[in-house]
């Protein structure tokens, strides 16, 4: 039988300390939860897919020391030797690396000699091979012929006629869907490039800005920027690293070669937010023992200040059972009260969040199942001394002073 | 309705082992009002809290009611307490958090009742401790001989075949102390049987037999006398 006015009364009597453990339970409801969104946002944003192949991609750059060095020749050397290494799936040349936080980007019109209203993209120049070297997926038109790939200079004005684009830049600058085979301007140009292919994704080198995934690829290489972008075989990776490595300074010792993993890379650009999520994890887990440690605390502090009582309930006639139940009750009555004004604290914690710092918005169903859980470690944390309890004997009723 | 037979209660500690009560035998008839007097140590407290279950005999038997109650489970035992057995202490142990009708409420919910029928109970209870203008009153609000009629009422209001009272008045001014006897001896004259351990000679003299436990044992004077005989104060 349930006696919660009796014990709410008795409550009442110690509110002080009975709300400073509920305030404690709300107050982690409305940081933890609101953490959980975050930890969620950030984790979804390095997890999403990058349209291209991050395990398998090395990526190479060097230094040449003399002033009149033949770059082109360096390049078609360099990566017809790389291509014919043993574990090399594919390599082509682009002036910036997907994922790498370096890259560059212009305004896009799908009129000619416009001003405003661009669609920002971020533009790669790469070889024929660049789609099966980054281990992305065409899924419409073509790809780059040997033939289009144009030698881009210092000096070079040439531009290019066609491009490749992705899925996501398609859809927005077309979306009737008739991207392929139509021309998009650069800013206060008349200069037509066709679309001739679409492949389905590429993040571009900043994921995080809202730019990321609108990307234009031209057949082009330029001796300005250029970093060598080499797909392994699957689990091949870190063996061709160390194989093209040598043989790029075995052909031409004098440069200086840089070297990275394109997993590496992403982890670099995405440390920030891996960062927020370990911290943030830390807080939730920390906060979350920091509460149940506080609950088994005043529920054996209560306890045994009520020894007495808990033996004189006995001698009235409370079976063990009771005894556990009463003080069950009374921490959920707590906690309930705790968490109800953590649930709206954090709604407006939240709605603080939301608009000073951009975050993620906190759904009620992930408070809903906080709240749940919060509970579930409350009622945990009393379980054990609350079975204690049951143990004092009735004989305390008599004994005791 | 109370009867032990050579009832033993050892208590070990790391170092010594206590022999509170030695072949305890003594047997209570329905009705009566019987005190229990003998030096501080003898084992009257562990005498009481055997017969009111709140303690195991280590050996011996113990029929309560005609029940041998020696196989009975934790569970049961409190379904005896609550239904059968009334407590009065020493230190009144009201729960200081609860009002009186709150107080006066704890073994009734135990006992299952439905809220009317208690607050019936309580309702009459109170008034026949004369507190019910005090209801709603903490014990901390009241007099030490107030408290202890609230805990006379908390011990009546399941109406039990069996009272047993710890020093009832020891804590208690000589006044006080006249005024909770005489309600005990109302209670005992409309049919509870009381068991009163005291160690104030005159309120002794005045249950209808007077046992004397010495060193965990019946004194040996009470032992011979016929046990059944009641005498009539
Ligand atoms: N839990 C216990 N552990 C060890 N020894 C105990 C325990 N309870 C009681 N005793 C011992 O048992 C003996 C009888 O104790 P009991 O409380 O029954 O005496 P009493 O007659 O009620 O004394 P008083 O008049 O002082 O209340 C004493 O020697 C006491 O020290
Ligand atoms: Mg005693």
């Amino acid at each position: 039988m349930l006696e919660l006015r009796p014990i709410l009364s008795a409550l009442w009597r110690h509110k002080i300390s009975a709300l400073l453990i509920a305030l404690q339970l709300g107050l982690t409801l409305a940081i933890v939860s609101n953490a959980l969104v975050v930890i969620d946002e950030r984790t979804e944003r390095i997890s999403r897919p990058t349209g291209v192949a991050v395990e398998d991609i090395n990526t190479f750059g060097y230094l040449a020391i003399p002033k009149d060095y033949d770059k082109f020749e360096a390049f078609r050397l360099d990566l017809d030797m790389i291509r014919a290494l043993p574990g090399v799936a594919s390599a082509t040349i682009s002036n910036h690396v997907p994922l790498s936080g370096s890259g560059s980007s212009s305004g896009f019109y799908t009129e000619p000699n416009m001003e405003v209203g661009a669609t920002a993209a971020n533009f790669y120049t790469v070889d024929e091979h660049f789609i099966e070297a980054l281990g992305m997926n065409l899924v419409a038109g073509r790809g780059f012929s040997p033939e289009e790939i144009m030698q881009v200079g210092a000096t070079s004005s040439e531009r290019p006629t066609v491009a490749v684009v992705t899925q996501r830049l398609a859809d927005e600058m077309f979306p009737q869907g008739n991207a392929l085979g139509n021309a998009i301007f650069r800013g206060g140009d008349d200069h037509p490039i066709e679309i001739v292919g679409i492949v389905e994704r590429n993040l571009g080198p900043w994921p995080n800005s809202p730019i990321a995934g609108r990307g234009v690829f031209y057949p082009a290489i330029m001796d300005q920027w250029f970093t060598y972008i080499v797909r392994a075989e699957p689990g091949q990776r870190d063996a061709v690293l160390k194989l093209v490595e040598e043989k790029l300074a075995e052909r031409d010792p004098n440069r200086v070669i840089n070297s990275d993993t394109l997993e590496e890379q992403k982890d670099q650009y995405y440390a920030g937010d891996n960062t927020m999520v370990k911290v943030l994890t830390a807080v939730v887990i920390l906060l979350t023992f920091i509460v149940a440690l506080g609950v088994v605390g005043l529920t054996v502090f209560w306890i045994t200040q009520r020894q007495k009582q808990i033996g004189v309930r006995r001698a009235l006639g409370a079976t063990r059972t009771a005894i556990s139940r009463y003080f069950l009750l009374e921490n959920l009555i707590i906690a309930t009260t705790g968490i109800l004004l953590g649930f709206a604290a954090a709604q407006i914690f939240n709605g603080f969040l939301v608009s000073e710092f951009n975050q993620p918005a906190l759904p009620l169903t992930v408070t809903l199942a906080c709240a749940l859980a919060l509970l579930g470690v409350s009622l945990a944390a009393a379980l054990l001394p609350a079975l204690r309890a049951a143990n004092i004997s009735p004989a305390t009723a008599t004994r005791s002073v | 309705m109370l009867k032990m037979h050579n009832i033993r209660k050892s208590y070990r500690t790391d170092t010594i082992e206590t022999h509170a009560l030695r072949d305890f035998s003594l047997e209570v008839n329905e009705g009566e009002f019987v005190s229990v007097t003998g030096p501080s140590g003898s084992g009257k407290t562990t005498f009481l809290n055997i017969a009111g279950l709140l303690e195991t005999p280590t050996g011996g038997q113990y029929l309560l009611d005609g029940e041998d109650v020696s196989s009975l489970n934790d569970n049961q035992r409190s379904r005896l307490r609550n239904e059968k057995i009334g407590f009065i202490f020493q230190g009144f142990n009201l729960i200081p958090d609860l009002n009186l009708f709150d107080n006066i409420d704890v073994p009734l919910r135990y006992r299952g009742f439905n809220a009317k029928e208690r607050k019936k109970r309580i309702e009459k209870v109170l008034e026949q401790v004369g507190l019910s203008a005090r209801a709603r009153h903490l014990p901390a609000q009241l007099s030490g001989g107030q408290q202890q009629r609230v805990a006379i009422a908390r011990a009546l209001a399941g109406e039990p075949r069996f009272l047993l009272a710890d020093e009832p008045t020891g804590n208690l001014d000589s006044l006080m102390a006249r005024q909770v006897m005489e309600l005990l001896e109302f209670i005992n004259e409309w049919g509870t049987t009381i068991v009163m351990v005291t160690h104030d000679p005159d309120l002794a003299r005045r249950a209808h037999r007077n046992i004397q436990v010495v060193d965990g044992q019946v004194s040996d004077l009470q032992r011979t006398a016929a046990p059944t005989a009641v005498e009539i104060a």
